[in-house]
C-alpha cells in the first residue's frame, strides 16, 4: 500500500446552518491525476479550499504527507493552487508573478532567475518573461498561473476549474497539456471541474460529488460504464435511464419485455433503473428491434447523428447513429446484454463495489 | 444611453445651464481684475487687488493654515480610512459589515451644523482648547468616512483568490498586505486622499463651530469678510483658489487616467 | 498576523468610530436635556414643541429644503439626460463637477455682488424695463442660490444612473415602436429613480441647515433650523436648546434617509 500524500478523514464543513461537506473521506496517492467532479455548489471547491487552507473544516481531519494540517495556515502548506480566475497579480509582470513564491521565501536572486526560467519553459512561455499580465491572452494567463503555482515545487497541485474561462478549442489543447505537465512533473494533481468530458479525458481517478457528498469514485471507464445511481449516470455522459424490475440474476424486465443482462446480486423482483448509453443503441428495422420507437427529431453532430425517438409508452430515447434515418419513421432498437447497466436505488458505494466484485472478473 | 444624439433644444438647454453654472464664477474672477472697489462697475483692468492680497500677511497666513490643515488631515484620514475599509471588507458576517457601513456613513449624511455643534460639545467636554488642533481633529474625523467609501469599491473588486494566491505561495500577512493588497487598492487610496483634501478645503460649517478666536481657515475668513460687504481682495483670492482647484483636478485626473489606462488594457 | 496585531491595526478606526461618531451624537442627545443653567430638564423639548416659533421654523426649513431640492431636480434631470447623450460626456460632466471645487463661500459671495442693488442681475432687469429690485436678502434669492449650489450634486447621481442604462434598452424600446418621449417616460425615468433618490438625499439634508447662506444671501430674514442651531451654540450660548434642535434635525435626517432609502452615500460620486 502506497503512503497517501493527501488524506481526508470524515471531513464536515458547515456554513451557517447548511453542510457544504458531509463526511468526506479519501486518500490521494503521489503522482496521480485526480478529479473532483460535480455540479456547481456540490462542495468540490470547498474540498480544495480546505486542503489549500483557505477555509477551516468544521470537523474531521486533513492530512498532508502523513501529518495533520488542520491548523496549519495556507502560507505554511507545501502545496499550491491554480485559481479559476488565475488570480495573477495585476501590479506585477510575468516574471514578478512567477517569482513571487520564491521572493517571499527569500530565495537568492540568481536562483530565482533560473527557476522562473525553468517554470516558464515548462509552460512554453519563456519568451513572455517581461510582459505585463494585461498583455497576455486568457490561455497565456492560464499558463502563467500554472508556472507560478509550480515554482515552489509542491508535491500536490490543486486546480480550481482552471479551464472554465477558456474557449472550447483552447480548453481541449490545455487538457492535453495539463495531463502532459502532470506526467512530466510527476506530482499529484487535484483538479476540480463541473465538465464531465474534461474529467473523463484527463483523470486517473474521478470523485463524483453531489450535495456535499462523494457519490462514487473510480477510474473514468468504471464510472462511465458502471455508474452507481441515476445522478451519476445522468451527470456523466448522455444516457437513457428506464425504470425496470430485476426478475432474477442476469434477467431484467422493462417496458413490458424481459431482457438478458450482465448484472446480478439483487433481490428477486427488486425495482431498479437501467442505463443504456446512446452509442450502444443500434437502429434496425421495426421487426428486428427489441424495442419499437418512432423517430422524433434528428440532429447532425458531425461525426454522428443524434436521434431522439419515442416509444409507445412515451419515453424518450436518445440514440447516436452513424447513419441518418427518416423523421417519423417507426424503427427498431437493439442492444446487447452488456450494453445495459442496472442500478439499485440508494445503494451505498461500498455495497455497490462488493456486489460488482461478486460477479465481475 | 445612446451617445451623440442630442437635439437642438437639448444643446440650447445645455448651453443655458452651463452659462448659469459658470457666470457667477467668471463674474467673480473678472471683477478681481477691476480697478475699482465694487462688483457693480467695471472701471478697467488692474492687478491691484492681487497685489493687495499678496501683501496681506494675515490672509496669507490663513491660506497656509488652510493648506496645512487640508494636507495633514488628508494624510491622517487616508491612513485611518484605508484601515477602516479593510476592516469593513474583512467583516465576515453581512450584518457586521452593514453595521460598520451604517456607522461609517453617519458623518457623511449628517448636516454640517450638527457635526460642528456636536464636535464643539465634544471638545469642550474633553477640555481641549479650540484652535488648530480641534480644527485638525474635526477635519480628520469628517474625512475618514469618505476615504473608506473611496477605498471599498477597489477592495470589493479584488477577488478573494488574489489574497489566497499570495498566501498559497507562502506570503506572510504583512507580505500579502504590502505587495498585493495595497498596490491593488492604491487608486482608491489616492482618490480618497484627494477627496479628503477637497472636503477639507470646502468645509466651512464644521470649522466655524470648532475654531476658536485665534485660528481661522479661508472659508471662515471669507465668511466674516463677506458679511461686512464686498471686498475685491476676496475676488482675487477666489481667482487664486480657482487656479489651485484646476491644478488639483488636473493632477488627480492625470494619476487616475494612468492607473485606469492599465486596467483598460487588461479588460481588452 | 496574530489576533492582537490585527486588533492593533484596526484600533485607529475604532477610536474614530467611538470618539467622533458615537460620542458626539450621544453628547448632543445628552445636552438636549439640559437648560442654560445646566439643569436636567425637558424644558427644551417643551419649548420646541410648545411654542409656535420653533414649529413654524421647522415647517419653513422643510419647505425651503423641499423647494431647493425641487428646483435643483427640475434643472438637473434634463441636464444630466442631455449630457449623458453627448459624445464627450466625460469631459462635460467634468465641467459640471468643476464648480463644486470652488469654495461654497466664494460662490455665495459672488451672488452678493450679482444680486445687489446695482448688481448685474438688476442691470439686466433694467434692460427689460423693470426698475431695480431688492433681490438680495429675500427668501427667493436664498432658495435660488442654494439651488444653484446644489445643482451639480443633483446632476451627478442622476448622470451616473443614466450612463448605467445600457443603450440596448433604449434601442429595444424604439425597436418596439416607442417614441422618444415614451421611452423617456417608461424606460429611462423608472430606471434612473435610484439616482434621483440619492440626488434628493444629497441635496435635501444639507439644505435643511445651510446657515451660512441664509446669513449671507437671506440676510437675517430667513431663519432655518440650521441658523437656529448656530445661533444657540455660538451667539446665545444656549447649548441645550441648540442640541434639542439638533436632535430634531437628526431625526428628520433619518426620516429622509428612510424615505429615499437607497445608497447612503454623499457626494462621493464626484469622481
Amino acid at each position: 500500500m502506497e503512503k497517501p500524500i493527501i488524506e481526508l478523514q470524515h471531513v464536515y464543513k458547515k456554513y451557517d446552518d447548511q453542510y457544504a461537506l458531509k463526511d468526506i473521506s479519501f486518500k490521494l496517492n503521489e503522482g496521480e491525476f485526480y478529479t473532483l467532479l460535480g455540479p456547481s455548489g456540490c462542495g468540490k471547491t470547498t474540498i480544495l479550499r480546505s486542503i489549500a487552507g483557505f477555509t477551516e473544516v468544521t470537523s474531521g481531519k486533513v492530512f498532508f504527507d502523513g501529518k495533520e494540517i488542520n491548523n496549519l495556515p495556507a502560507n505554511k502548506r507545501k502545496l499550491n493552487t491554480v485559481f479559476q480566475d488565475y488570480a495573477l497579480f495585476p501590479n506585477m509582470n510575468v516574471y514578478e508573478n512567477v517569482a513571487f513564491g520564491l521572493v517571499v521565501a527569500g530565495v537568492a536572486k540568481e536562483e530565482i532567475k533560473d527557476r522562473v526560467h525553468n517554470a516558464l519553459k515548462m509552460v512554453q512561455l519563456e519568451k513572455y518573461v517581461d510582459r505585463e499580465i494585461s498583455e497576455l491572452s486568457g490561455g497565456q494567463q492560464q499558463r502563467i498561473a500554472i508556472a507560478r503555482a509550480i515554482i515552489n515545487e509542491p508535491k500536490v497541485l490543486l486546480l480550481d476549474e482552471p479551464l472554465s474561462a477558456l474557449d472550447a478549442k483552447l480548453r481541449k489543447d490545455m487538457q492535453y497539456e495539463l495531463r502532459d505537465l502532470q506526467q512530466r512533473l510527476g506530482i499529484t494533481f487535484l483538479f476540480v471541474t463541473h465538465d464531465q468530458e474534461e474529467a473523463l479525458a484527463m483523470s486517473d481517478k474521478i470523485f463524483v460529488m453531489n450535495q456535499g457528498q462523494i457519490l462514487q469514485q473510480g477510474t473514468p471507464v468504471d464510472i462511465y460504464d458502471e455508474p452507481i445511481n441515476h445522478f451519476v449516470a445522468d451527470f456523466i455522459g448522455e444516457s437513457n435511464i428506464i425504470k425496470g424490475k430485476m426478475i432474477k440474476d442476469y434477467l431484467i424486465s422493462f417496458l413490458g419485455h424481459e431482457f438478458e443482462c450482465a448484472d446480478a446480486g439483487m433481490q428477486p423482483n427488486e425495482p431498479v433503473e437501467v442505463v443504456i448509453r446512446p452509442e450502444d443503441l443500434v437502429i434496425t428495422s421495426s421487426q428486428k428491434g427489441k424495442l419499437q420507437v418512432k423517430v422524433d427529431t434528428q440532429l447532425f453532430r458531425g461525426d454522428y447523428y443524434e436521434i431522439v425517438a419515442v416509444d409507445d409508452q412515451g419515453n424518450e430515447w436518445l440514440i447516436h447513429s452513424t447513419n441518418p434515418t427518416k423523421d417519423d419513421a417507426m424503427v427498431g432498437l437493439t442492444f446487447g446484454p452488456s450494453d445495459m447497466h442496472v442500478m439499485r436505488y440508494n445503494e451505498s458505494e461500498s455495497k455497490f463495489n462488493n456486489r460488482l466484485g461478486t460477479y465481475e472478473d | 444611453m445612446v451617445k451623440g444624439t442630442t437635439s437642438k433644444m437639448g444643446k440650447m438647454y445645455l448651453v443655458l445651464v452651463f452659462l448659469l453654472l459658470y457666470i457667477p464664477i467668471v463674474f467673480l474672477i473678472i471683477y478681481s481684475f477691476n480697478q475699482g472697489t465694487t462688483m457693480d462697475k467695471f472701471t478697467g483692468w488692474s492687478m491691484v487687488h492681487y497685489q493687495e492680497l499678496f501683501s496681506d500677511k494675515r490672509l496669507l497666513a490663513i491660506f497656509l493654515n488652510t493648506i496645512l490643515i487640508a494636507l495633514l488631515s488628508s494624510v491622517f484620514s487616508t491612513f485611518v480610512g484605508t484601515m477602516g475599509a479593510l476592516l469593513v471588507d474583512n467583516a465576515k458576517r453581512r450584518r457586521t459589515k452593514e453595521t460598520y457601513l451604517y456607522l461609517n456613513s453617519i458623518l457623511l449624511v449628517s448636516p454640517d451644523v450638527i457635526i460642528g455643534a456636536s464636535f464643539l460639545i465634544f471638545f469642550t467636554a474633553l477640555g481641549l482648547p479650540l484652535g488648530f488642533w480641534s480644527v485638525l481633529l474635526s477635519h480628520i474625523a469628517f474625512e475618514i468616512p469618505i476615504v473608506v467609501l473611496m477605498v471599498l469599491p477597489r477592495l470589493n473588486e479584488m477577488s478573494s483568490s488574489m489574497v489566497n494566491a499570495a498566501r498559497d505561495l507562502g506570503a506572510s500577512n504583512w507580505q500579502t498586505m504590502s505587495q498585493i493588497v495595497i498596490p491593488f487598492i492604491q487608486p482608491g487610496i489616492i482618490a480618497g486622499f484627494f477627496m479628503a483634501i477637497t472636503y477639507s478645503l470646502d468645509d466651512f460649517a464644521v470649522t466655524f463651530f470648532v475654531t476658536g478666536n485665534g485660528f481661522t481657515t479661508l472659508s471662515v475668513e471669507i465668511y466674516s469678510r463677506a458679511r461686512q460687504g464686498i471686498s475685491l481682495e476676496i475676488n482675487a483670492l477666489s481667482g487664486i483658489m480657482f487656479i489651485f482647484s484646476l491644478i488639483l483636478v488636473t493632477v488627480y485626473y492625470f494619476i487616475e487616467n494612468r492607473s485606469q489606462g492599465k486596467r483598460k488594457v487588461m479588460e481588452a | 498576523m496574530t489576533k492582537q496585531l490585527k486588533a492593533l491595526f484596526y484600533t485607529p478606526y475604532f477610536v474614530w468610530l467611538g470618539l467622533f461618531v458615537i460620542a458626539p451624537v450621544g453628547l448632543i442627545v445628552y445636552y438636549s436635556f439640559f437648560n442654560i443653567n445646566h439643569q436636567l430638564t425637558l424644558a427644551n423639548y417643551q419649548t420646541f414643541f410648545g411654542s409656535g416659533t420653533y414649529l413654524i421654523m421647522t415647517a419653513n426649513s422643510v419647505l425651503y429644503a423641499f423647494l431647493i431640492t425641487l428646483i435643483a431636480l427640475l434643472i438637473s434631470y434634463p441636464m444630466a439626460y442631455y449630457i449623458s447623450k453627448l459624445k464627450h460626456r466625460d469631459f462635460w460632466i467634468l465641467l459640471v463637477i468643476l464648480p463644486t471645487w470652488i469654495n461654497l463661500l466664494l460662490k455665495a459671495y459672488a451672488f452678493i455682488g450679482l444680486l445687489s442693488q446695482d448688481g448685474l442681475v438688476n442691470k439686466c432687469f433694467e434692460l427689460f424695463g423693470f426698475g431695480p429690485q431688492q433681490i438680495l436678502f429675500t427668501n427667493t434669492s436664498f432658495i435660488l442660490v442654494a439651488a444653484y449650489i446644489e445643482i451639480p450634486f443633483m446632476i451627478l447621481p442622476i448622470y451616473n444612473s443614466l450612463t448605467d442604462i445600457s443603450s440596448s434598452y433604449i434601442r429595444a424600446s424604439h425597436d418596439l415602436g416607442a417614441t422618444t418621449w415614451q421611452t423617456i417616460q417608461k424606460i429611462i425615468i423608472p430606471m434612473t429613480l435610484p439616482g434621483v433618490k440619492s440626488g434628493v438625499q444629497i441635496v435635501f439634508i444639507p439644505s435643511l441647515s445651510l446657515f451660512m447662506l441664509s446669513r449671507l444671501i437671506g440676510g437675517n430674514k430667513v431663519i432655518t433650523l440650521g441658523t437656529a442651531v448656530e445661533e444657540h451654540f455660538l451667539t446665545t450660548m444656549n447649548w441645550g436648546m441648540g442640541s434639542t434642535i439638533g436632535v430634531v434635525l437628526i431625526i428628520s435626517m433619518v426620516v429622509v434617509m428612510a424615505l429615499t432609502n437607497t445608497k447612503k452615500k454623499r457626494r462621493q460620486t464626484i469622481w
